[in-house]
């Protein structure tokens, strides 16, 4: 059969062959590299299932593609094959304000759908850093989150409804409207996290918040960032559940005052970011409860002035893991071992140990993260022209995969396991991947659906 | 090779030299991706920033380059939009019109950048128009002008050859400073090198350069803003160069210009915004004239009129869309979307239906009158 044929029979010249087009889609922004044979940029749910029965029935490799933003080569076609570019699907199909719920297809940009329900006064909470460009298809299948799920969760908790391209082409609906359901598996859920290797994700129904009225934040700085995580434990062990909750470690803080020295930041220290919302007393309430628990244990802390000072944070800290050649334009910052997560308690521990990981393979490392849910982003910088620290670098990201294993925590909080992190999943889940094979056999019998992810 | 892998090594195109730094300085975080004009008519990765990154990589890792590499390479406006919001401080423009160069070296060019070479190359301007350039300005005043002044008016091929009157209005204005003009004045040769041909540009500067000793100016005033940053960020020796607009703003007490009851908006040209931070002097002189009403994305966030980095020469749908897309940002209820720059005053004109597209000067000459 002539598959180049058949594609451009299904999207027209939404297809692509070109030697420079493929190339582009051969990485995302991990170090994973994969050339695919095709790429097409389907715009209906049908399209996507006949390409996917045609890829089935010739045993051909897809992969599903958002815009490539992922950290761990989930969308790389390791394995050759179809590319699937789901970013031109980018409708919103329903704003259903008194279901609180919205129905979008997969490319809708997470921005995007945010600027479109603010008028509403409503969100979609999970905020990675990249929501400027991140597909809700992405954020579906790798299970995305950001800053603000400490207090509302990660995209797991949003999804209500998938409208699924199987292997074999089939079209189903894993969920309804309905906020509760008692019938049988929990698709949906199964589906979130599966990084696109048991389905397409061609539409989802989404739980949506309402804006809250006032945020504040304060912003601490510590003698160390151990100190800084203990602060934090003493925090929502004292009943505050802040709505973002970062730290940033004094390298870090670095480069955020080179990225942009308007910024109001401490002038040293370990810096947590905490944010709180609510109404604006509620809210003032729990910044002053935060400096109060944190004021015994902090070089610094103070409370933001103006949404703009804050806004300018924000917008400061979202970018901080890209910009690190700002502080020596000979480094530039390489996702490996970008995301380990340990349960609240252990955190002080895993900052020790990152900083002691980084000082023995001598690379300068930048230490910040969602520290209220464990998820650190320690992020190696080096330069890319010498092979020796491409060599070290590799050897300290398995490192710190490990320690966290270790430390009972896991390999990925947020970004995913992808082809960068598979190695790792039988470490992590013992017997319970297995399980996980057993699912994918189930669904995927032909191993076509982004074949070599998530380390099966 | 097998699929799924990439080629490591291979033939590297002899000529294909660009600093390697300033290329992996982009760590593939897409965040040009959300900004990418071009990216947002066109779709294909390989059309924005980042793709355009991620080929000229390749080049440099012994990718043979080829013609397929022209539709990602030669379809940057380079408006710089991604340079402003890269995070990683790259800056994608330089890098694609450096790869440009290098492709050009290699023989690998569009019919497009051809045409253009070929016009500036054989007649010194970008429309190989053959009459003078001087033609709008009666002879008698030709043969008047000053042979030397402080200051020189550079009108550059657009206010030359398509828009005419621009040019005299704009020299109407200069001349009561004493303002005069090239005796020989040729492209800015700002097409040539947004499109690679830097050894074609090397001899056009060096003639307007002669030029502008002959003069003994110190000081070049443009309304274009491609020659602005042309004549101020690309020829070899250092000028003092001011666009029209920050001229105009530094003379307001001079011109004594009459309120008009009109709103208008403001596009901020790339090559005068971005890439220079000229963004208060226009508005200041639109202000005192008439009100200001800004369009949705302004300074440092505003969006390409889709007309530079010679993507209107070669790929005029694209182009087009790009215009399109700019018109939509416009505010309801303004008289005139102004402009300073006879490039985006051209591209938006053919994208504005309802909307009367102006220059700064026809703005500055109508509270003149």
């Amino acid at each position: 059969m002539d598959i180049t044929a058949e594609l451009r029979e299904i999207v027209g010249v939404r297809f692509s062959v070109s030697p420079s087009e493929l190339y582009c889609y051969s990485s995302d922004a991990s170090q994973v590299k994969g050339m695919p044979e095709y790429v097409v940029r389907p715009e209906s749910t049908e399209e996507v299932s006949r390409i996917v029965r045609l890829a089935y029935e010739n045993e051909i490799p897809v992969t599903a593609r958002g815009a490539g933003t992922g950290l761990a080569g989930g969308a790389v076609p390791v394995k050759g094959g179809i590319v699937l570019d789901m970013s031109g699907m980018n409708r919103i199909l329903e704003i259903d304000i008194d279901n609180i719920q919205v129905v979008v297809e997969p490319g809708v940009i997470q921005d995007a759908l945010n600027d479109v329900l603010k008028p509403y006064g409503f969100f979609f909470p999970p905020n990675p850093g990249s929501s400027a460009m991140c597909t809700i298809g992405g954020m579906i299948a790798y299970n995305a989150s950001g800053m603000r799920c400490v207090k509302y969760g990660t995209t797991r908790n949003y999804v209500r409804d998938l409208e699924v391209v199987l292997a074999d082409g089939t079209v189903i609906h894993t969920g309804s409207k309905m906020l509760k359901s008692a019938a049988g598996y929990d698709l949906t859920q199964l589906l979130i996290g599966s990084e696109g290797t048991l389905g397409i994700i061609t539409k989802a129904g989404l739980k949506i918040a309402p804006l809250p009225k006032a945020r504040k934040l304060v912003i601490a700085a510590f003698e160390s960032a151990e100190l800084a995580g203990k602060a934090v434990v003493k925090t929502f062990s004292n009943g505050v559940t802040p709505s973002a909750c970062e730290i940033l470690d004094r390298v870090s803080l670095q480069v955020l005052k080179r990225y942009d020295p308007k910024l109001v930041l401490p002038a040293e220290g370990d810096v947590i970011l905490f944010e709180v919302d609510g109404t604006e007393n509620s809210a003032h309430e729990a910044a002053e409860q935060i400096i109060e628990v944190c004021s015994p244990l902090a070089l610094s802390i103070k409370l933001a002035e103006s949404e703009k000072e804050m806004a300018d944070i924000w917008a400061a800290r979202k970018l901080v893991g890209a910009a690190v050649s700002r502080l020596d334009p000979t480094k530039t910052r390489i996702y490996v071992g970008e995301d380990v997560g340990v349960p609240m308690k252990q955190v002080p521990e895993l900052l020790r140990r990152a900083q002691e990981i980084s000082e023995e393979f001598n690379l300068p490392a930048m230490k910040y993260g969602h520290i209220g849910d464990g998820n650190l982003h320690l992020a190696l910088f080096i330069d890319v022209l010498d092979e020796d620290e491409w060599d070290r670098l590799n050897k300290a990201a398995d490192r710190i995969h490990r320690t966290a294993i270790e430390l009972g925590g896991t390999v990925s909080s947020e970004h995913g396991v992808g082809a960068a992190r598979g190695q790792y999943m039988e470490a992590q889940w013992g017997p319970a991947f297995e399980v996980m094979r057993t699912i994918k056999k189930a669904l995927d019998p032909k191993g076509v659906l982004n074949p070599g992810k998530l380390g099966l | 090779m097998k699929a799924g892998e990439i080629k490591k090594a291979g033939k590297l195109c002899e000529n294909f030299e660009i600093d390697r730094r300033s290329v992996y300085k982009c760590v593939q975080c897409g965040t040009c991706r959300s900004v990418c004009p071009v990216f947002d008519v066109v779709g294909w990765e390989s059309a924005n920033t980042r793709g355009r990154m991620l080929i000229i990589k390749s080049l440099l890792e012994g990718r043979e380059p080829s013609e397929d590499v022209l539709p990602s390479l030669a379809t940057c406006t380079t408006c710089g939009i991604c340079a402003a919001k890269c995070p990683a401080g790259a800056n994608p423009p330089e890098v694609v019109e450096a790869a440009r160069a290098q492709l050009v070296k290699c023989g690998i060019t569009t019919e497009g950048q051809e045409k253009l070479r070929s016009a500036v190359t054989t007649s010194g301007n970008s429309f190989g128009e053959t009459k003078s350039r001087l033609h709008w300005l009666p002879e008698s005043e030709r043969l008047g002008l000053p042979e030397k002044s402080d200051y020189v008016y550079f009108v550059g091929c657009f206010d030359s050859y398509r828009y005419p009157e621009f040019a005299k209005k704009t020299f109407e204005v200069l001349q009561r400073f004493g303002v005069t003009l090239l005796p020989d004045e040729q492209c800015c040769a700002s097409p040539l090198l947004r499109t690679g041909f830097r050894e074609d540009a090397g001899r056009i500067m060096e003639h307007n350069l002669e030029q502008i000793r002959k003069v003994g100016a110190h000081t070049i005033i443009t309304g274009c803003a491609g020659c602005y940053t042309t004549l101020k960020n690309n020829y070899p020796e250092k000028l003092r160069v001011i666009s029209l607009p920050e001229f105009l703003a530094e003379h307001l007490g001079d011109l004594k210009l009459k309120r008009l009851p009109l709103t208008v908006t403001y596009h901020d040209p790339c090559h005068l915004g971005r890439h220079n931070k000229v963004y208060d002097a226009p508005r200041e002189v639109i202000k005192a004239i008439c009100t200001l009403k800004e369009m949705k994305n302004i300074k440092e966030n505003s969006r390409c009129c889709g007309g530079g980095g010679g993507v209107r020469i070669g790929y005029p749908d694209i182009s087009l869309e790009l215009a399109k897309k700019r018109i939509e940002d416009v505010p309801e209820g303004v008289d005139y979307l102004v402009t300073s720059c006879p490039l985006c005053v051209r591209n938006l004109r053919d994208a504005a239906g309802d909307v009367e597209v102006i220059d700064i000067v026809e703005l500055v000459a109508m509270a003149l009158e």
